[in-house]
């Protein structure tokens, strides 16, 4: 169920993401939802279900794109990597690692896309495409997590709470 | 190892993706993702204006970016008409003096499309349109504004959507040429913003008696012809024009057009207006920074180009 749910909720960001975001430009770049929904899925619900979720968003992020089909999976397989880096690191709170985690997976995106656009035969500008795009997606992606951040963490506290019953539940941040 | 084993199944899986996709075998699940969709990102773009307008200003802004809108749209119609006489001045003057030459341009015949979803990696430019290869629609056409203007051309055809490199994609690289005569930012006092170097006129033989100094002949086909060169995209500055000539002189303001060379684009459709001159001392050309006709970041509906069978297609 929970991976129906994830399906779901992936295809619905990819779908924002090409639909609403692109009126959404700060500092010349759009916010990835879909980079964000993994990172934020990932760290708060665990690199489990992270390692179905991501490659499912990715995939999703595709079929909405111009991408080749597989190249968000791949682009986005560092982020189960940093949010289990992240883990290994024990904090009271799991937003300052989401906000880590889809920082440095924004960066490790860019490149691995920009590497996968050269290796298609599309131009790539190094210098401009990071100081351009990547670069500023980092920080824009970073300041945008709260808004997808904060409903997956409401909706695992409330499933951790109907299993585990009473359990302490930590603040959103 | 769990992890590393999982890495490695999702990087064989994505190459493996990406090897299909490039081959076109995925075609058919892209085309079906965009049908399925297509509606709902309609949808939330429309959604969504209100939210663009919002976010580019405080609530009543909104009208004056609409209005802002409505007024560029116009701007770019009278442009296009304007780059469009223009044309037409110096297509008279060609006409003159190659009698019999035939201007074989066909009506134009236009398919309009709805814009349903942009990619917003950043790292291309592209829009997704909801008219495929069941519309008659192929890689390689031309896609314009509204208003008539270049947008850019089909990258990618499936059976009901495609989507459009627009010109200010990285890959994108249109053969242009510079409108000879003035522009609505010079008016006609500035006139020919183009101005080539006379050729070197020839020195006198020596013993040969050289003629009383006649005044020299006016220049006019040559100094009223455009000058060439390739509109591409960039990331950075969206629209140049380079491999101009080094010793042209571009006028802030001036039109560029399509030239028509190559084939891929018909002749005389408006690209933008030249925003600043960059002439590089160590470079063999100049370049120039293009200021796009057309509102490439709200774009709603667009028009394909039917009628023009780009030189890629038509050798096939």
């Amino acid at each position: 169920m929970r991976y129906i749910l994830a399906l779901v909720a992936a295809a619905f960001v990819a779908i924002l993401n090409v639909s609403v975001m692109p009126y959404v430009e700060i500092l010349g770049v759009a916010p990835d939802l879909v980079l964000i929904f993994a990172a934020s899925w990932t760290v708060v619900r665990g690199d489990e279900e992270g390692a179905i979720v991501v490659p499912v968003a990715g995939f999703m992020r595709d079929l909405a794109t111009s991408d080749p089909l597989g190249t968000s999976a791949l682009a986005l397989a560092p982020v189960v990597l940093l949010a289990a880096a992240a883990r290994l690191r024990a904090m009271d709170t799991e937003f300052v690692p989401t906000v880590a985690v889809v920082a440095s997976g924004s960066l490790a995106y860019g490149i691995i896309s920009m590497t996968v656009l050269a290796a298609t035969g599309q131009t790539v500008l190094l210098s401009d495409s990071v100081s351009r795009v990547v670069l500023p997606a980092c920080l824009v992606n970073a300041v945008f997590t709260p808004l997808v951040y904060l409903p997956i963490h409401t909706l695992s506290a409330q499933r951790r709470s109907g299993a585990i019953g009473t359990r302490r539940l930590t603040s959103p941040l | 190892m769990r992890l590393i084993w999982w890495l490695a199944t999702v990087v064989v899986v994505s190459l493996l993706g990406i090897v299909l996709s490039q081959n076109r075998a995925l075609d058919p699940v892209q085309n079906l993702s965009l049908t399925v969709s297509a509606p709902a990102a309609s949808g939330l773009r429309d959604a969504a204006r209100p939210v663009d307008d919002l976010f580019q200003g405080i609530t009543d802004r909104g009208d004056i970016v609409r209005e802002n809108r409505d007024l560029r749209e116009q701007i770019e119609e009278l442009q296009q008409a304007l780059a469009e006489r223009q044309d037409a001045e110096q297509r008279a003057a060609e006409l003159e003096e190659a009698l019999g030459f035939k201007q074989g341009r066909p009506e134009d015949q236009l398919l309009a499309a709805n814009v349903v979803a942009e990619d917003t990696s950043g790292l291309k430019r592209m829009i997704a349109i909801d008219r495929g290869l069941n519309d008659g629609v192929d890689e390689g056409m031309v896609i314009l504004s509204r208003g008539g203007n270049l947008v850019g051309t089909v990258s990618r055809a499936y059976e009901d959507f495609a989507w459009v490199r627009l010109i200010t994609d990285p890959d994108s690289a249109v053969n242009a040429q510079v409108v000879p005569g003035p522009s609505p930012a010079q008016g006609a006092a500035t006139g020919g913003q183009v101005t080539p170097s006379p050729a070197p006129s020839p020195a006198p033989s020596p013993g040969v008696a050289s003629p009383a100094p006649t005044p020299a002949p006016t220049p006019a086909p040559e100094a009223n012809a455009a000058v060439r060169g390739v509109a591409e995209g960039d990331l950075r500055r969206g629209l140049l024009l380079d491999l101009l000539p080094p010793d042209s002189t571009l006028a802030e303001g001036s039109l560029v057009t399509t030239s028509g060379l190559g084939g891929n684009y018909p002749r005389a459709l408006l690209i933008g207006s030249v925003e600043a001159v960059e002439q590089r001392p160590q470079s063999p050309f100049t370049r120039a920074t293009l200021k796009a006709a057309v509102n490439l970041s709200a774009l709603d509906t667009v028009l394909v180009l039917i009628s023009f069978r780009p030189a890629r297609l038509t050798e096939q």
